[in-house]
């Protein structure tokens, strides 16, 4: 395979795994950016417990997954049932403080970046491995009772609590499973570039992966899958005169898709509808 | 001391901005029902709209004009992109909030590829970079001042009208109940468009301020600002206007200070993580949310 399409899997797969880490917690209208301070903590440690610990890889991707869901789960437990945008704005406090304290911090490289992170093999093999892991686990939250507690809360918070649903707890479920997601991303991202800049987790992550969700569909984690191809694993492809102006791209998508399909491109409909033609084949 | 009192002064200079930020944000929030993340945005887009009026004519009256008009039409088109969002059956504030993040994309794109070949810009010296004032470490520049007492006068303005006048009451009607407000016959589409044009009124004349007090607009700095405003807002209480006063300028104070003792990029998280401390402890905001 070629540099250029290996870069194309890795990231395609590394943007799957964060929007779905966005996508559990939304499942009960949880905007949930904490996930890429946790992806940026979890990365930097790949690198330090590679690097200057010598540490093993499988090692480290546990540790990292670990990592991830427990700085997540102590998070929930403070933000308790709050509002959305007290969500959101936790996130990006968290993001903010996590960029600050590495690039201050000369242990980490600071803002010239963290390098010579070694190679793994199969790299992408093992991203295959742990995309069929997490898809089958939040195919299995979707498809259970839990999944259509969700739902409930999603549509109407007021009434889940009524039947006896407790958003509270829910939450903070998908909160740690959704850091555990991405801890493990943020290792696999260390080992697959091999250096770690902090400018690349910052609110342009963010803003892609928002992207990657409302235009994917937030309905199913499904549509995820194809956003992430088209909008992260693409711009790799494209010709860099092209691919600079991809902040652009997915402005005007995200606001065309909020205006014209505001439940994103594939939704549980079109997957129902998609069901039945294939049955009737 | 003298350090603390520069320091405060210059507080006061950037809480006045902050709290015309967050008046205009909650003005579209308690009014238009949405979240415009893209308003800080559509602010610095204004003051890049006076710099080049500024580079080509060096007019400073038809610099003003040009952010002023910039800003109100901004916000104008902006209008019918959150109203469709509105009109839908189940109404989902979070769409507004994914819209705006949209529109902020594309306007820091814009100003990243196509103003200045992505550098920053920045405002001569006549624009508000001239000293009127010294006493030890005291200075006040004319950027400090304008941004200090128009702030101060514009907010009371604003306030007074609000409390003052019809519309100012058919704007909090419409704050208080959508529902009732339409029941009653207020004329909620058009106090909708009007609260566009007055955030929009307010946007010009923050940028001509900002530009005055900061001497430079860049594309990244809308995005760090409508952070700063969301959490402003979120701390105060959403959408609490009188909460917004008291935190903004606040956040302006303490952000000043922390520049003057403390190095570089820190300075900044002090501020988020008492905020942090603020909404984790009591998720309504200090002053009560005014809308859910």
């Amino acid at each position: 395979m070629s540099t250029t399409f290996n870069y194309f899997i890795g990231f395609s797969f590394i943007y799957i795994l964060m929007a779905w880490a966005i996508y559990l917690p939304y499942r009960v209208r949880d905007l949930h950016f904490l996930t890429v301070a946790t992806m940026a903590v979890t990365a930097y440690f790949s690198g330090v417990a590679a690097v200057n610990w010598g540490w093993p890889f499988y090692l480290v991707l546990i540790s990292g997954i670990l990592i991830g869901a427990l700085l997540s789960y102590i998070v929930s437990f403070l933000i308790g049932d709050v509002p959305t945008f007290t969500v959101v704005i936790v996130g990006i406090t968290f993001i903010f403080i996590t960029k600050t304290v590495i690039e201050n911090t000369d242990y980490l490289g600071g803002t010239m970046g963290f390098f010579a992170i070694p190679t793994v093999d199969n790299i992408l093999l093992i991203m295959t491995g742990i995309i069929l892991f997490i898809s089958y686990l939040l195919f299995m939250i979707d498809h259970s009772q839990l999944g259509r507690a969700a739902s409930v809360i999603f549509a109407d918070k007021k009434m889940a609590y009524s039947l006896g649903i407790k958003p509270k707890r829910i939450g903070k479920l998908f909160q740690t499973i959704s850091g555990g997601i991405a801890g493990s991303a943020g290792v696999l991202y260390a080992y697959f570039t091999g250096s770690l800049f902090p400018d690349f987790f910052s609110f342009h992550l963010v803003g892609t992966l928002m992207t990657i969700v409302f235009i994917g569909g937030y309905s199913t984690m499904w549509g995820i899958v194809f956003s992430a191809l088209l909008l992260g694993g693409v711009p790799i492809l494209l010709p860099s005169a092209v691919s600079s102006w991809k902040n652009l791209i997915y402005g005007v998508l995200l606001v065309s898709v909020i205006l014209i399909k505001p439940d994103g491109l594939v939704t549980k409909k079109f997957l129902w509808k998609l069901k039945n033609k294939i049955k009737g084949m | 001391m003298e350090i603390v009192l520069a320091q405060i002064v210059n507080g006061f200079s950037l809480g006045s901005i902050y709290v015309l930020l967050v008046t205009g944000f909650n003005l579209m929030l308690l009014v238009a029902r949405i979240i415009q993340f893209a308003y800080p945005q559509f602010v610095v887009l204004s003051m890049y709209a006076s710099w080049a009026i500024l580079e080509s004519t060096n007019n400073i009256f038809l610099a003003a004009l040009a952010a002023l008009i910039s800003s109100i039409i901004l916000n104008l088109l902006s209008e019918p992109i959150f109203r469709r969002i509105n009109n839908r059956e189940n109404v989902d504030i979070n769409a507004s909030f994914v819209a705006s993040m949209g529109l902020s994309m594309i306007i820091v794109e814009i100003m990243s590829h196509s103003i200045n070949n992505g550098f920053p810009v920045s405002f001569p010296d006549y624009w508000g970079g001239k000293n009127l004032f010294s006493f030890g470490y005291i200075n006040l520049g004319r950027g400090e001042f304008y941004a200090l007492f128009g702030g101060i006068i514009l907010v009371t303005i604003f306030f007074y009208l609000l409390y003052h006048t019809h519309y100012g009451r058919v704007f909090r009607a419409i704050a208080e109940s959508r529902k009732t407000a339409k029941q009653v016959g207020l004329a909620v589409l058009k106090s909708s468009i009007l609260s566009y044009l007055v955030a929009g009124i307010l946007g010009g004349i923050i940028a001509i301020l900002f530009s005055m007090l900061l001497g430079s607009a860049s594309p990244w700095l809308g995005e760090s600002v409508a952070l700063k405003v969301l959490a402003v807002s979120i701390t105060a209480g959403l959408g609490n206007l009188k909460g917004g006063l008291y935190v903004g300028l606040s956040l302006g104070i303490l952000e000043s200070l922390a520049v003057g003792f403390i190095a570089g990029s820190w300075a900044n998280v002090i501020a988020f993580v008492l905020m942090l401390i603020v909404v984790l402890t009591k998720p309504e905001g200090l002053f009560g949310a005014a809308i859910e």
